[in-house]
């Protein structure tokens, strides 16, 4: 039986996400759902979402890799090495599995320029792996910036031609979680999401809606100051950061309500402009992060 | 003070409005009026915490005044420097009548690029419009496009069938060569 929940039933994003993750993990001890099986891929990134998945809470992320899926492959966290670290990953091909993707594809010379080991004396590019597993994955998992549009890699000059997952996929559906590096619930509330209920409801960009439905502006505690036009000129002032470049009013995310590092502070709150770090296109198209030269008049400039 | 005790009296009836729609809410959940109520309550909730911030800001200054209910603050309205134009504040309907036959060459709208306190002007199929404090407009600058030059290709190719972006934009004047 679940607990029934007491008008007035709490619909924040953090409530939510919470009821999603422990009904999850109640019904796999009940077991009414099974683990499945999850490959983790990095590629062509900084292994930053990864370590962000570390501050995961409810579920933490011992107990995701531990108790909710069977993890078959991950390169930072698996003890096997060399050749046999690329046959666990060849193994999991044969069964189901949900494949998770971190990091850009680099294109450049057929995939040379991001090598994720070696296979049978030959270095497998990851570039070969994403589309060899891509075509058999049950779900594919996009994480981070970029592996969702390229992201820093795919920053000019790009020297490596990276892209993000659909460029080399074209044909799948792959779940969008952009944002640089991912919260970990956006990563963990949406695998709990696939375990219980399937997948989630998605935007037209492929984004879950429970995580990236709203715009960070129009949830902003300082959003009463933008609406008056009052701006903040330094990054200590506590109005509204627009003037210093905030890209809040373009990206969609829940970071106001959901906040960072076990959820106790964000950029905003801080008193640091968002700098649209889930937004397509981050981070040439979100730059300049920080600009002090549009408030400030100076004679004589 | 006299300003603290009214700040203190406009509270009181905020949270008293906020109550009163939670109320109602609760007794009439399937309302189509719903939604209108839920706007009010987001609407006050905002009033509350801008004018608690203000209150706070205050006591941490030592009663330095802000202008209370200042829809709109002048940057530059001292007669010296009466060549600059105050920025727009994101009110919408707002009149731009004297400037709105102005002419600009590429080289005057060039000086329009939102820095040192200027105004950010666009240009898009010879109109040129204000961005100054549209809310995708940060810092002067749009997904990597910055303010101040012509962009009539760019929003084709970026915003193709978004007309109306174009419609809600406060226009300043034109484009010649
Ligand atoms: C490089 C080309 C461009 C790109 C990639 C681009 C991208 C975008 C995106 C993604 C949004 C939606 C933000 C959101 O609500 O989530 C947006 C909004 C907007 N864009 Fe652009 N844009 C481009 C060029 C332009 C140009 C040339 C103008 C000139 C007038 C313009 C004016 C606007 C305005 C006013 C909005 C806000 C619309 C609203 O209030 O709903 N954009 N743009
Ligand atoms: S700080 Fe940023 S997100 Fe918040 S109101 Fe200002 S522009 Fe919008």
């Amino acid at each position: 039986m679940t607990m029934p929940i007491l008008p007035p039933e709490d619909l924040s994003n953090k409530a939510i996400s919470a009821r999603i993750t422990t009904n999850a993990i109640k019904s796999i001890k009940n077991g009414l759902i099974k683990k499945k099986n999850l490959v983790y891929l990095e590629l062509n990134g900084c292994s930053g979402n990864i370590i962000s998945l570390l501050n995961g809470q409810n579920p933490d992320f011992e107990y995701t890799f531990k108790s909710m899926v069977d993890i078959q492959y991950s390169n930072s966290l698996m003890v096997a090495e060399g050749e046999k670290a690329i046959e666990k990953l060849m193994k999991a091909l044969e069964g189901e599995y949900i494949l998770a993707v971190e990091g850009a594809v680099a294109l450049k010379n057929n995939g040379l320029y991001n090598i994720i080991g070696s296979w049978k004396g030959k270095p497998l590019t990851g570039l070969e792996a994403v589309k060899m597993l891509g075509e058999k994955a049950s779900h594919i998992l996009a994480v981070g910036a970029c592996a969702t549009h390229g992201g820093v890699s795919a920053a000019k000059p790009n020297p490596s031609e990276s892209v993000g997952l659909n460029k080399v996929l074209p044909h799948k559906k792959i779940i969008m979680l952009p944002g640089c590096p991912v919260h970990p619930d956006w990563f963990l509330g949406t695998l709990a999401h696939l375990l219980l209920y399937g997948e989630p409801e998605t935007d037209s960009l492929n984004r879950p809606l429970m995580f990236y439905s709203t715009l960070i502006h129009d949830r902003c505690p300082r959003r009463p100051f933008f609406d008056r036009g009052i701006f903040a000129e330094k990054l200590s002032d506590k109005t509204c950061l627009f003037k210093l470049g905030c890209r809040g009013p373009v990206t969609r995310t829940d970071c106001p309500t959901r906040q960072w590092n076990g959820h106790v502070n964000w950029p905003i709150g801080d008193d640091t402009p968002c700098i649209g770090c889930a937004q397509f296109g981050f981070p040439d198209a979100m730059a300049p992060f920080i600009s002090f030269d549009t408030t400030r008049v100076v004679k004589n400039e | 003070m006299q300003n603290i005790e009214m700040l203190r009296w406009q509270l009181n009836s905020l949270v008293t409005q906020v109550r009163q729609d939670i109320y109602t809410l609760s007794t009439v959940p399937q309302q189509p009026i719903a939604p209108q109520i839920l706007q009010r309550l987001w609407d006050t909730t905002s009033t509350i915490h801008f004018i608690s911030e203000l209150l706070a800001n205050q006591a941490l200054h030592c009663y330095q005044p802000i202008p209370v209910n200042s829809r709109m603050i002048p940057v530059n309205n001292s007669p010296s420097n009466s060549t600059q134009i105050s920025p727009i504040t994101p009110i919408p309907n707002q009149s731009n009548s004297q400037l709105n036959g102005r002419n600009f060459t590429i080289g005057e709208l060039a000086t329009f690029d939102g820095k040192n306190g200027r105004p950010a002007y666009v240009a898009v199929n010879s109109t040129v419009y204000d961005v100054t404090n549209n809310r995708a407009w940060a810092a002067a600058t749009h997904f990597g496009l910055l303010a101040g030059k012509e962009y009539s290709q760019e929003f084709a190719t970026c915003h193709a069938g978004q007309q109306s972006i174009l419609a809600t934009l406060p226009v300043v004047g034109r484009l010649v060569s």
